[in-house]
Parts: structure tokens; sequence; C-alpha cells
């Protein structure tokens, strides 16, 4: 198998989709958006895969598949009337190193330092990798805003 | 119709950010969306500043009458459909009614559609506890878990969930009541394991349930409040979102131990 798209793939597509569907109705949101969401979650989700298959890099792959999403968000949110932050909250949960977590955790109390440290780096690395894709989709968006607002007041 | 007096206006408008930040929503949001408020009933000086636990609060017709309120938030709880709901509201409010022919929007009217916002569930209670355990069911199958391994996981999420609900109600602090469910979620799993026959690789079935603790929206909310400028938000929330993850693997690991020090595998 050399390349990823695969039923594997097509599977972990779904079942992302499926839990953030879960996550949503927890959350208590309802209608159209429940749906976009758990698509974009599956993209989020889907396009790591992808990409790390391609690139060999964690970090890249979580990076540029969240970086993806964000514009999708930016974009899906703003046709059905839904605040973007809702949007990127519960897609952006797939990735989120819960694993990392509990893997440093059980280490820990393994006994093994040197394991438990090389999870917690990740727990930091994939959440900031996270943050600085928001970060810079999200500041892109306020740029754009803020040129378009001066465009349109400063028409004479 | 001539503008509605400030004393009421000033009620209408905090209640407005009360429900917003007690569901969660980021600050520039809430100071965005009181503003939008504070214009159309004609107060348009007004001036708000929104923390994580708080809200400042000065209504002023730019003349002679102004007043200043400060409310305190108290309890939290993550609710994204009040945020989605009172968004739409306020924005479709603001369309109809704020436009050059001048017609205010009525206090009454609003103040009818934000207790009715505040007080529906749009999924009943039950649904949401079967959701919690179709999160963690699933995100177990994404781990690469197997059938049997996403039963046990969604009898753990359904459980988890549950447990979180009637803590609720106790009024935990947030750092306690993640502590305390990420405990059940190792207690839940492995006491499925003595009981259910077949191999179990709990790892996954844990893993599947620290999903639906993880703090993803005190992450996201960081980032976009630091964004958008607000850095005594950002901060707070940043600082949220490390101690939420702290307590979840605080709670795990205790549980291991204690679990371990009972004589369990």
């Amino acid at each position: 198998m050399d390349h990823p798209f695969n039923y594997l793939t097509l599977m972990q597509f779904c079942w992302s989709c499926c839990s953030i569907i879960g996550f949503s109705i927890r959350m208590n949101l309802r209608g159209i958006k429940v749906l976009f969401i758990a698509l974009g979650a599956g993209l989020n989700w889907g396009t790591y895969l992808v990409i790390l298959h391609y690139s060999k890099s964690l970090l890249l792959s979580v990076f540029l598949a969240t970086l993806l999403v964000s514009i999708y968000c930016e974009i899906v949110a703003r046709l059905v009337h839904t605040p973007v932050s809702v949007f990127v909250t519960c897609v952006i949960i797939p990735l989120v190193p819960g694993s990392s977590l509990f893997y440093s955790m059980r280490a820990y109390l393994e006994g093994d330092r040197a394991l438990a440290s090389h999870h917690i780096g990740y727990v930091f690395l994939i959440g900031g990798t996270i943050a600085i894709a928001i970060a810079v989709v999200s500041s892109v968006t306020l740029l754009g805003k803020r040129i378009a607002r001066s465009a349109v007041t400063d028409r004479p | 119709m001539s503008k509605p007096a400030i004393k009421e206006a000033s009620e209408v408008i905090l209640e407005v950010g009360r429900i917003l930040l007690a569901s969660g929503s980021t600050t520039n949001r809430v100071e965005t969306m009181m503003l939008k408020v504070a214009n159309c009933f004609g107060y348009p000086k007004t001036h708000a500043f929104v923390t994580p636990t708080g809200i400042f609060l000065t209504v002023s017709d730019g003349k002679n009458e102004h007043r200043t309120n400060i409310y305190r938030i108290e309890s939290r709880q993550m609710n994204l459909g009040k945020i989605t709901a009172i968004s739409r509201l306020i924005t479709e409010m603001e369309k109809a009614h704020c436009d050059v022919t001048n017609s205010k929007m009525s206090v009454t009217k609003l103040k009818a559609e934000l207790y009715r916002v505040d007080h529906t569930q749009n999924w009943p209670t039950w649904l949401q506890i079967f959701a919690g355990g179709a999160t963690s069911g699933f995100f177990c199958l994404l781990y690469g878990g197997s059938w049997l391994e996403f039963a046990v996981a969604y009898a753990v999420g359904v459980l988890v969930s549950l447990s979180v609900y009637l803590l609720g109600k106790l009024r935990l602090t947030l750092y306690l009541a993640n502590t305390v469910g990420a405990m059940l979620i190792v207690l839940f799993t492995k006491l499925f394991q003595v009981w259910v026959p077949g191999y179990l690789n709990t790892d996954k079935i844990i893993i599947g349930g620290i999903m639906l603790l993880v703090p993803g929206l005190a992450m996201v909310n960081a980032i976009r409040d630091t964004m958008s400028g607000d850095l005594v938000s950002g901060m707070a929330r940043g600082v949220e979102a490390i101690f939420i993850a702290v307590a979840i693997a605080t709670g795990t690991g205790v549980m291991f131990k204690i679990w371990t020090l009972l004589g369990g595998i």
C-alpha cells in the first residue's frame, strides 16, 4: 500500500465524523451545522492522515490539516450563520493530543521518565501547532476584514 | 418610538453578555454583541470590557446620561447552542430594526427571546448523555480499537457523561470536576476489563473517554482572544486549558495508582 486513499482512511474519516456528531449534540448544537461540523472534523483527520503518509512529519501534517480546516470553517460558518469559533472548537477535537497526555501519565507511573517526557513534549508541540495554525487563519481573516472596511470608508 | 430608559436598556445588555459569557463565548464576541444591542437601543457611546469572569459595561447616550454596571459570572458551562442562538437573534434584530427608519427594537421582546434561549435545551438530557457515549466510542475506533472495545468505550462514555452531568449539579470547581471525570473513566474501564470476557486494550478505551474532557474550547478561545487583542482573557483561557489538561492527567494517574495498590491488574 503506497497510497493513502484506501478504505482504511475512508473508515477513519467516517469515525471521526460520527464522533464529532456525538460531540456537537453533547454541546447542544442542532440543525444542518452539525453535519457541516462533522464533515469538517472528518476532513481534518483525513487530511492529517494523507499528509502524514506523504511527508512523514507529524507536526507538518497537524499544521497543514488544521490550517485547511480553519479556512473551511471561516467559509462554511458564514454560510450557515454560525459563529466561527463554534465551528473551530468542534472541528479540531480529533487532533487534540489526548492520547499523548494519557501515554505520558502511564509512562510516568511505570517509572519510565524518558518516555513520559517524550510524550509530554508531544502534548505541547501538537497543542502549540494547532494553536499557531488557528492563529494564522484568524489573524489573516481579521486583516482582510480591516482592509475591506477601510476600502469601504475611504471611498469618496 | 422613543428609546428605552437607560436602566432598562443596560439590564438587557448585561443579560445578553451574561448568557454569552456563561456559555463559553470568546470575550471579543461578547463585547461586539453587547455594543450592537446598545447601538440598536440608541446608546451609541457605550463601552464594554469583558474578562472571562466578569463584565464591565458603561451605557451612555453621549450627552448627559450614563450608567455603569459590573457583573460577576459565577458558573460557566459550555453550551455552543446558546452562543449560536443569541448571535443569530441579535444579528437578525439588528438587520430588521436598526435601519434608517430608526424604529428601535423593543426591550420586552428582546427580553422574552433571551429568556426563551436561556431556558430551552435543544436536545433532551438523555440524548446528550448517549451522544457523549458515541463520542467516546467512535474515538476508540479512530485510535484503532476493535468492535468489542467500541462497545465498552460506548458504555464508559455514557456512564462518564452521566456522572459529569450529576457532578455538575454539585457545582464543583472546574479543576476538581475534570479530575473526578478522568478518575471515573479509568475506574469504569478497569471494572469492565474485569467483567467483560475477552481481550480489551484498555489504553484505547481510556483515550476515547479522555477525548470527552479535553479542553478544546478553552484552547480555541485562548487563541482567538489573543489574536483579537484581548490579552487578559487570552492568557486566562490559556492557563485554563493547561490546568484542565493537568487535571485530566492527575485524575487518570491517581486512579491507576489506586487500582494498582488495591491489587488490580
